[in-house]
């Protein structure tokens, strides 16, 4: 009984040697932290142009639109766990959310629809680069992406 | 730049918009080969339109 325990435990052998896992791991961590920074720079990092340029272009064309309709671009500040919610949302977004700010010259206005509207844009930014940052570091690791 | 009053969509341009930006990320998140991203693109914007025009029309006897 013991011997076949023995027999069938698998035996682990580590592919690589362990300072090529630690470089790789780091690097996956610098791509993913690119990628949150400005959008589509991880998958840019990693060669995947097309993911890069559908990235950028994606949350960019949210940003604006949201920033244009005059969303909410939430700040620190904010007032309850809701607007610290949107906050961490729209820090998704990365470098573009300075972007944001410096288009929304005149505030926010939520008094119309479009208001409503483009403060979801602006999240909905955040979240999907945050999405693809993730997507970048998993992709940097070496999984199938 | 940016008008002061901001630009103004509809509520079904606004959705189209959402729908065509989040289809084309994801499929080409998702999807590797140009075919595939194509037609997850299409699926996932048609689902989109499915279902926001359905909860739209369920939502539609509570709006007034």
């Amino acid at each position: 009984m013991s011997d076949e325990v023995i027999q069938q435990t698998p035996q682990v052998m580590p592919a690589q040697p362990p300072t090529a896992g630690v470089k790789r791991e780091r690097f996956a961590w610098a791509v993913g932290i690119a990628a949150w920074l400005l959008p589509g720079l991880g998958h840019a990092l990693l060669r995947m142009w097309g993911r890069a340029v559908v990235v950028f272009l994606s949350v960019g064309l949210l940003v604006v639109a949201g920033a244009s309709m005059r969303g909410t671009v939430f700040s620190s500040n904010g007032g309850d766990a809701f607007d610290t919610l949107g906050y961490v949302a729209d820090l998704g977004t990365g470098s573009f959310y300075l972007a944001a700010r410096a288009l929304e010259r005149d505030g926010a206005d939520v008094s119309h629809a479009d208001g409503d509207y483009g403060t979801r844009f602006l999240a909905t930014a955040g979240v999907l680069n945050l999405l693809a940052a993730l997507h970048a570091y998993e992709a940097a690791r070496g999984r199938k992406a | 730049m940016i008008p002061a009053n901001g630009f103004a969509l509809t509520h079904f341009q606004a959705f189209l918009l959402f729908a065509a930006v989040i289809s084309i990320a994801f499929g080409f998140l998702g999807r590797r080969r140009p075919k595939d991203r194509i037609k997850y693109i299409l699926w996932s914007f048609f689902l989109f339109l499915v279902v926001g025009i359905g909860i739209a029309w369920a939502m539609y006897p509570f709006s007034r």
